[in-house]
């Protein structure tokens, strides 16, 4: 091959050929190549290439003297490889075309030989296609294509090797495969060798350190080292060349047979509270030891079973038995097992002290659960509608009916606390604890004579409307309750027999503490009411617990004492000479009432002064109110005498210190000042039913209920001094018989003769924010009213305000 | 002396298994209880309102639920503990005791029509 001088290249090219870049590594065919590709500059039409071998390869010489190469055998037979590639006839004329215009290819034949001809033109040139196919079987590869191409080049007279797009050529081949023949098989055919690129197999790129570096003495060092080994390796007999071949041991297969190995997963999760526990058992039971752990071994085999019925976070924690070495879990381990033998299991279960606490809550949240919404209600709290519920239409209706009763007073019944014990039964009193607002003690006993039987206390809760948290049977009925203030746990109860007795409710099954059976001076009637004192009022010693005072049917109001040894019924004994009063009989006049006998008149009722504590007054079945002091037991301080039946009850009002109510079974319910002998105002009601109990409310003035044998009523002076505010009826067949306030909210108890204790609650009373201002006004008024109507009649002591009510149902 | 005469009639019996027994029956006859289980430490339900596989399949799924509970209160604070497990369904509450011998769960229906 000549050598072209490369400038010469460059400057025919021209522009174009700045495209190519040129690598150092180019042989010298490509330079050559392209050398001789200069001289055919000028022809521009592009033309298909053939393999048309004989034509070509004239063109080709006709072209200008080009060299080819060819390839003879032995026997001087034109061996060279055919190309792949297809020819045009007149390609040689426009290759050079080709050539320059490769970029401007378009027909996929064309970019394809123009790719072809860079690479071969230049195969380090870097073209607009892919190149690195081509070059890597250019001359490596010995297969036929790249033969073939060659071959084809050779034929067309072209210098440029071509490598194929071996897809593409490989078809024309086919196609043109035939048209061989023996000449063309003869012919002297030009084989074309070019240079691949580098296959680089080791590549160590030079390291460069700095001068300045650290390392810089030690990698002189070792360069001088290396460059002196250099030297003396070329004839050192310490390095010597060789190359021994190895023997490669022929390959023979073994069996072995071995043992399974068995493997076995455990897992343990550490927790906190197993560490903590482990920890804590680990410091407590330190000095328990080996003979629990002879004990291990056995049950660590029961333990195993256990787990396997147990799932497997429990095998966690019990897994940890397996392998924990505290004594303490074995000594749970050990508890375990001696509790629970098959057939007494479920029997020891349920004797468990736990269970029956966690019964007793399940049943607490199971009633919060149904009575939800009344519970929330009585709490004052709004009531929060189900969100799984039922949206119904019908209570949008509901809804609306009751819009039109909002703005009227009413009563709204909550729930009722009844069981199946208190059916039948008469609720004679009832009373809060004065500790816990939510505890309510009932007591069960007839009235009347003859129809006495057993007698029956429930302290009912609120947060378990269905069963009573206590229950205490005795022989006679009840007739009065009372907590102490001082022991929230005492309750003090008066029967029909005449007893009072002690109880500690903090006892389940056995409450009854004291009693007064053995007493030389109990009461021989009916304790009506029941009280106890304060403690701190009490100076002398032997009081300190805290007295209780009753009143009974026998005419005496006493004073009972709780000694030490509060189990003891000794140590009960009433004063005779602290509180005993005799009454005297006493008629409208007040005449008679010097006789030398005295009889007693029975008591119904008393109230302590709210505010002096040494003031009472006690209401008797004559109709008589007489006020009392503690200091005198012979004589009243006053009497008011208006009631024309038994006074069943009177009541101081809590906020008013002259005022005060009473009842009686004359079917009327006066209002007293206590400076007035004649009620300020009187409240009868059409329906001749004696009036049983009433009460104040505790947080207006001006309100207060009332129970009559059919019906509750709710009166609110404020509103109207005429009517009440709201009037309830009993259902069929029952009497209602108690009245109790709820201290901390707008609700009412009311207790009948079937043994409910009917709940309601109080809706639109009205707002007062002086409440006592307004009793005292209209108690004032009236008085002053009264006086000035006095002072018109003499001495007749009708009332003025007259027997005017609703008989509204 | 006082009670012998008074005759406690309305006492308990003084069996804690009675208690419990009368107990699991007022709950049980309460509005809207599907059913009581009482299941021991092995997973053996002792008391049951519901059928077998009903009982089975309640035992073992709320056992785990309650160990996982448990767990979960323990790893916050090792001194504090489970004491009681409430889960509100749509359709129902189920309120569970866990305990170390035993479990109790309680099913119950919450809707407002089923008052």
């Amino acid at each position: 091959m000549k050598k072209i001088n490369p400038a010469l290249t460059s400057s025919k090219m021209g522009g174009s050929m700045k495209k190519f870049p040129s690598h150092h590594s180019i042989g010298n065919y490509s330079r050559h190549s392209y050398k001789s590709s200069i001289s055919f500059l000028g022809s521009t039409s592009r033309q298909r290439v053939n393999l048309q071998g004989e034509k070509i390869s004239d063109k080709s010489y006709g072209a200008g003297g080009r060299h080819f190469i060819q390839v003879f055998d032995e026997s001087g037979k034109d061996v060279t490889p055919h190309s792949l590639v297809v020819f045009d006839a007149t390609f040689a004329q426009s290759r050079q075309n080709k050539i320059f215009s490769s970029q401007d290819l378009l027909s996929s034949d064309y970019i394809l030989t123009g790719t072809m001809y860079q690479s071969v033109m230049n195969t380090s040139f870097g073209g607009p296609f892919t190149r690195s196919t081509f070059d890597s079987g250019s001359i490596s590869r010995s297969s036929r294509t790249f033969s073939d191409s060659l071959e084809d080049i050779g034929d067309s007279g072209i210098q440029h090797d071509v490598p194929g797009l071996h897809q593409y050529f490989q078809i024309r081949r086919e196609d043109v495969r035939e048209q061989l023949n023996e000449d063309d098989l003869n012919k002297i055919v030009d084989v074309f060798l070019t240079e691949t690129e580098t296959f680089t197999f080791l590549d160590l790129p030079v390291e460069m350190v700095s001068v300045d570096s650290a390392e810089a003495e030690s990698i002189k060092q070792r360069n001088q080292l290396y460059i002196e080994l250099c030297k003396e390796r070329v004839g050192n007999d310490r390095y010597i060349e060789r190359m021994a071949q190895t023997f490669s041991g022929a390959r023979k297969s073994k069996e072995v047979q071995c043992d399974k190995i068995n493997t076995q997963e455990t897992g343990v999760m550490a927790t906190t509270w197993d560490m903590y526990d482990s920890f804590k058992e680990g410091e407590v039971h330190e000095e328990i030891s080996s003979d629990h752990a002879n004990q291990q071994k056995d049950l660590s085999q029961i333990n195993f079973d256990r787990t396997i019925l147990q799932t497997l976070s429990a095998i966690n924690s019990i897994g940890l038995e397996s392998r924990s070495s505290t004594s303490a879990e074995s000594e749970s381990v050990i508890n375990v097992q001696g509790t629970e033998e098959l057939e007494h299991d479920s029997e020891e279960l349920l004797k468990n002290e736990k269970l029956k606490h966690d019964l007793f809550i399940m049943e607490r949240v199971i009633m919060e659960n149904i009575f939800q919404p009344k519970l929330a209600a009585y709490r004052q709290l709004p009531i929060l509608p189900d969100p799984d519920g039922p949206s119904n239409a019908e209570e949008e209706v509901v809804e609306g009916i009751m819009l039109l009763d909002i703005m009227s007073p009413r009563l709204q019944p909550l729930w009722s606390f009844t069981c199946s014990l208190t059916k039948g039964r008469n609720v004679s009193c009832m009373v809060w604890n004065k500790h816990n607002l939510d505890l309510l003690a009932v007591g069960y006993g007839q009235f009347g004579y003859k129809e006495q039987r057993g007698g029956l206390i429930c302290c009912w809760s609120l947060k378990n409307p269905m069963w009573p948290e206590r229950i205490y049977n005795c022989e006679s009925g009840i007739t009065a309750l009372e907590f102490s203030a001082d022991s929230p746990n005492l309750l003090a109860v008066g029967h029909y027999d005449g007893t009072v007795a002690i109880y500690n409710i903090r006892n389940l099954e056995n409450g009854l503490v004291l009693d007064s059976s053995n007493d030389h001076n109990k009461h021989i009637g009916p304790v009506w009411q029941l009280k106890w004192t304060e403690q701190d009022r009490n100076s002398k010693e032997d009081e300190k617990e805290g007295t209780l005072i009753s009143i009974a049917a026998d005419g005496r109001v006493a004073k009972w004492t709780l000694a030490k040894g509060l189990e003891s019924s000794d140590l009960m004994r009433i004063k005779q000479t602290g509180m005993q009063t005799s009454r005297k009989m006493a008629t409208d006049k007040e005449k008679k009432s010097e006789a030398s006998i005295s009889r007693q008149a029975p008591g119904m009722c008393f109230s302590f002064h709210p505010k002096e504590a040494n003031i009472y007054l006690a209401g008797t079945e004559e109709g008589y109110i007489h006020k009392c002091s503690c200091s005198y037991n012979e004589q009243f301080l006053e009497t008011y005498g208006v009631h024309k039946g038994p006074v069943y009850k009177v009541a101081w009002s809590p906020f008013s210190s002259d005022t005060f109510l009473s009842c009686s079974a004359d079917w009327s319910i006066h209002v007293w000042n206590q400076e007035v002998l004649r009620p300020v105002l009187r409240f009868s009601s059409t329906i001749t039913k004696a009036v049983h109990d009433i009460m104040w409310s505790p947080k207006t003035a001006t309100v207060f209920g009332a129970v009559n044998e059919d019906r509750v009523e709710v009166w609110d002076l404020a509103v109207s001094i005429l009517d009440p505010v709201i009037i309830c009826p009993a259902n069929e067949g029952l009497t209602l018989s108690t009245i109790l306030f709820a201290k901390n909210t707008d609700c009412i108890l009311v207790g009948d003769s079937n043994g409910e204790v009917i709940i309601y609650e109080l809706h639109n009373m009205l707002q007062q924010e002086d409440s006592l201002i307004t009793l005292d006004d209209i108690i004032t008024a009236t008085l002053d009213s009264q006086m000035i109507s006095d002072s018109y009649k003499d001495s007749t002591e009708e009332p003025i305000t007259t027997n005017i009510c609703d008989t509204v149902e | 002396m006082e009670l012998h005469r008074r005759g406690f009639r309305g006492g308990w019996r003084g069996c804690c298994q009675a208690e419990v027994e009368e107990t699991l029956k007022r709950i049980q006859s309460q509005t809207g209880v599907v059913g009581i289980i009482v299941v021991n430490a092995e997973g053996i339900p002792i008391r049951t309102t519901m059928d077998n596989a009903t009982t089975v399949q309640y035992a073992g799924l709320i056992h785990q639920l309650s160990m996982k509970a448990r767990s979960t209160i323990r790893d916050i604070d090792p001194q504090n503990d489970l004491t009681f497990l409430r889960i509100r369904c749509k359709k129902n509450e189920i309120m569970v005791a866990p305990d170390k011998e035993y479990l109790l769960i309680v099913i119950q229906n919450t809707n407002e029509s089923s008052l």
